[in-house]
């Protein structure tokens, strides 16, 4: 394709992108100079290195990497056993098919089955342990987040694993490797992206959720999301949400090298 | 230049970016009506020459003549010349006659010629009564003849042909071979056809292309560079070769192999160094006593049709050898030859010299 | 195949039943009469008649399906021309470049690009409501149907497009008779995954959505923060059922053109 007929492609897109990719980044690093007043200042960084934002920040991140490895030893096994049934797109669309239920029914779902009479505490008294608040906790926050990000780190696991080429079992096991060495030296290396992929998935979204910490953990826990939202539609402090995000992008953009380029697209 | 002369090029060189040339300086000229096949090892710079005369690409120096005319600039879709493309390049959700009438509804020609059209181009690729069948439906076979027919519907005056037997199995590719020639003769117009399998050359062509490095090393019916390849790439390039190192001694007697020989080239310095040139199926094989050469059965292989016969001289020269019969390793055996077989390579001749020369001598033997 | 053994057969089943229980279990109470989600009293369908007979909440259906069918269909259009831009981009770095863009907004968390385009329409001074909204999905949709679209071309061997011009066709014949009806099944694709994810997104629309107008998601999170309400329950055996009619068309058009583009998760 010649020049004129490339650009004729491109001014809507480019357009889109200067709009709504570059200049929203550009506004908030701009707003996190600006305190609730609407002047011009440093303030916001220095708070966000108080104690406060500080123990936040790292509880959020901590919180993060719980969730993230539970849904990793979940999905591992899961993806893996996937790959060895007989229909094994049918049954990974089945696995899939709760991510396309929106979040919230699913979260509102824990609201009945963790609830004081609910489901989980019938369950536990009837083992005899008794019923307790599940609710509110920090147990029910990293399970349902589990629940709801394992989709997410099944689907690239799977896939990696369903291209590993089988002949390549057929020369460890030629060569002598037991099924241990097998996976410890030729699957599990060679499906690393898989597993780069998935905990990039399901980790940025661990720090940014701020519905799940509102209905399940109450205001037990507060993750970087919660803290920008509130600081948006609460508080009203632009300012310091914008340098939260600003935070949570580093981390972002940290966490995308950190788990390497991948060959495919994201979805 | 002949009124026959249909595509020219003058001078073409063809650049990408600062890589060295595809296409070095190269210039030939093609006339109506033949079938031409531009033969050479993958990179020569063939598929470019194509690509050129399609229109895909411009030349980066010299031109470009079609019907006496420039046409360096003009682009793919106003040139008289339709391609069959190495993959088909048949378009997947189109069927079969949607393919084939895609060049005439361009052209907006009437739904009742389109239609008469597209039978008639079936009926010619030995089709007919396909039109409705996917693409995805046809074997492999089938594609490639929907493939002509959608070329051949627009009546260009030349056809491109872009390896397009190269996916099909040994047997389909013959077959294939005798139909493309059978069709080109039927539609009298010019196909330049593109492979790097010297059978397939040698089987349908008029005239080949010999190429190598972005040059034309040797062009000429299949038959003169069969027999009177110009240099020990052609040689060895098409059909298999003995070349051994030589000196011709006067004009019609050569040395190798520590003898001399009567051969028929001349035109020659006296005593100049040369290469000889023998193929292995005119070497037959007799007892030591009668043969021209003494050698000695190295290895054997059984090709089907023939014995492939590995032997070496005295000298250490390997001679391989095309037999009906059977050999025996470790024997002594003799070779003979006739003097017609004997082709005489000079060092860095190049067509054009070579042509000259086989033109002296020529004139030369008929004064005797 | 290898014959699935005891253990392994358990673990996926317990996947699924965890997977599958909270959803089964919303739509189990949607048919209780005793009004909470533990104590099953009696089968009624009193949720669903209050649910269809509430006008408010089918306007909000109503407001949910505009947006996403508009921002699905305009997103679509951007996308496609980017797709095309991209594909056909000359210069690697320029082709990277776009490609680094258009992933922004997919990696980034829903809190930043809530956040970032409440500041962008506020300061262009656009009242937020439903235009806000509709720009917010139709800028969030894009790279994804970009995603979906840009491996059909790639796919597509560049002698198709040399062979219509070789036949004649101009570049505008190139685009509309052999480009677009080759990719369309990723425009569908593209099409429908920008349908979903509107359908489906609430932390943006939550940011960027003002007083009067609500979609499902955001009044879905109203309602469950102020607990339980069976209400609820029913609505969400519906979108259950909905989203599977909607994933059953989605697989019957990926399994028609044979080879999928590739399995979408969401969020």
């Amino acid at each position: 394709m010649r020049t004129n007929s490339r650009n004729f492609y491109l001014i809507p897109y480019v357009l889109w992108i200067a709009l709504f990719v570059v200049t929203p980044l550009l506004l908030v690093l701009y707003y996190s100079f600006f305190d609730i007043e609407g002047h011009f200042t440093l303030e916001n960084y220095r708070k966000f290195f108080t104690p406060v934002y500080l123990k936040m920040t790292l509880s959020s991140f901590w919180y993060a990497f719980l969730i993230t490895l539970f849904s990793l030893l979940i999905a591992y096994p899961t993806a893996y056993l996937l790959t060895k049934t007989k229909h094994k797109q049918l049954w990974l669309l089945l696995i899939i098919l709760p991510s396309w239920i929106n979040l919230l029914l699913k979260a509102y779902a824990f609201l009945g089955i963790f609830g004081t009479y609910g489901a989980a505490n019938s369950f536990l008294e009837a083992l005899g342990i008794g019923g307790r608040q599940i609710l509110f906790t920090d147990f029910s926050f990293i399970f349902v987040s589990v629940y709801i990000f394992l989709p997410f780190m099944i689907l690239p696991i799977f896939n990696s694993l369903d291209e590993l080429n089988p002949t390549l079992l057929d020369a460890s096991n030629d060569l002598g490797g037991s099924s241990w060495v097998t996976f410890k030296r030729v699957i599990f290396p060679l499906t690393l992206d898989g597993v780069k992929a998935g905990c990039q998935i399901v980790f940025i979204p661990a720090l940014s959720l701020f519905m799940l910490t509102r209905l399940i953990a109450g205001n037990r826990v507060i993750t970087l999301g919660t803290a920008i939202e509130q600081h948006f539609l609460v508080t009203q402090d632009w300012g310091m949400g914008s340098t939260i995000a600003v935070f949570l992008i580093i981390a972002m953009v940290f966490i995308m090298v950190l788990t390497g380029r991948r060959k495919r697209g994201i979805l | 230049m002949t009124d026959n002369t249909i595509i020219r090029f003058n001078s073409v060189t063809k650049k990408y970016d600062n890589d060295p040339p595809v296409l070095k300086n190269v210039s030939f000229e093609i006339e109506r009506g033949k079938f031409y096949t531009l033969l050479g090892p993958s990179g020569c710079g063939k598929t470019t020459i194509l690509r050129l005369i399609a229109g895909f690409t411009e030349p980066s120096e010299g031109d470009i003549y079609f019907n006496g005319r420039v046409i360096n600039n003009v682009p793919a879709n106003k040139r008289q010349v339709n391609t069959v493309f190495q993959d088909y390049a048949l378009f997947p959700h189109l069927n079969v006659f949607e393919n084939i009438a895609f060049g005439l509804k361009i052209k907006k020609m009437k739904k009742a010629d389109i239609e008469r059209k597209v039978k008639e181009a079936l009926r010619f690729v030995n089709l007919e009564g396909y039109e409705n069948r996917e693409i995805k439906e046809m074997s492999g076979g089938q594609r490639q003849r929907v493939a002509i027919a959608r070329a051949i519907v627009n009546e260009p005056e030349v056809i491109l042909l872009d390896e397009p037997l190269s996916a099909l199995d040994l047997k389909l590719r013959t077959e294939m071979q005798y139909e493309l020639r059978e069709l080109q003769r039927n539609l009298g117009i010019t196909f330049i056809f593109v492979t790097h399998d010297q059978e397939e050359a040698l089987a349908m062509s008029d005239e080949i292309f010999v190429l190598n490095n972005g040059k034309i090393e040797q062009s000429g019916t299949p038959t003169d560079i069969y027999d009177e390849p110009i240099n020990r790439f052609v040689a060895d390039f098409i059909g298999e070769s003995n070349i051994v190192p030589g000196t011709m001694i006067k004009d019609y007697q050569v040395q190798f192999a520590g003898k001399l020989f009567e051969c028929v080239d001349g035109g020659f310095e006296p005593n100049e160094d040369v290469e000889i040139v023998i193929r292995p199926e005119d070497l037959a094989i007799t007892a030591p006593a009668d043969g021209k050469l003494n050698v000695k059965v190295d290895s054997q292989l059984f090709r089907g049709v023939h014995y492939e016969i590995s032997c070496y001289d005295s000298d250490g020269n390997e001679w391989l050898v095309h037999s009906t019969k059977k050999a025996t390793v470790g024997d002594q055996i003799g070779l003979y030859f006739d003097p017609e077989a004997i082709h005489v390579m000079r060092h860095g001749e190049t067509e054009e010299e070579f042509d000259k020369r086989l033109e002296a001598y020529e004139e030369g033997s008929y004064e005797n | 195949m290898k014959k699935i053994r005891k253990w392994p057969a358990i673990y996926l089943a317990l996947i699924f039943i965890i997977l599958y229980a909270p959803i089964l279990y919303l739509i189990f109470y949607s048919f209780n009469s005793g009004g909470t989600m533990y104590q099953f009293e009696g089968f009624t369908l009193d949720w669903y008649r209050e649910l269809l007979t509430d006008t408010r909440l089918l306007i909000i259906v109503l407001n949910t399906v505009i947006i996403a069918l508009l921002s699905a269909a305009i997103s679509t259009i951007i996308g496609v021309a980017g797709a095309l831009a991209i594909a056909y981009a000359r210069k690697r770095r320029v082709k990277n470049t776009l490609l680094s863009l258009n992933n922004v907004l997919i990696v980034s968390p829903d809190v930043i690009i809530g956040a970032s385009f409440l500041i962008l329409f506020t300061m262009i001074g656009l009242k937020l409501g439903f235009v806000s909204v509709l720009l917010a999905h139709i800028a969030f949709s894009v790279p994804i149907v970009v995603l979906m679209v840009l491996p059909k071309i790639e796919e597509m061997s560049t002698s198709m497009i040399y062979a219509a011009m070789d036949l004649g066709a101009s570049r505008f014949d190139v685009l509309t008779k052999v480009i677009l009806p080759y990719i369309t099944p990723g425009i569908f694709a593209g099409f429908f995954m920008a349908l979903t994810y509107s359908l489906d997104d609430f932390a943006v629309t939550f940011f960027v959505t003002g007083n009067g107008f609500t979609t499902l998601s955001v009044e879905i999170y109203s309602l469950a923060r102020r607990g339980v309400s069976l209400n609820i329950n029913a609505l969400s055996a519906l979108l259950f059922l909905f989203t599977i009619i909607l994933v059953a068309g989605y697989y019957f058009i990926t399994k028609r053109n044979e080879k999928p583009n590739g399995m979408g998760v969401r969020q």
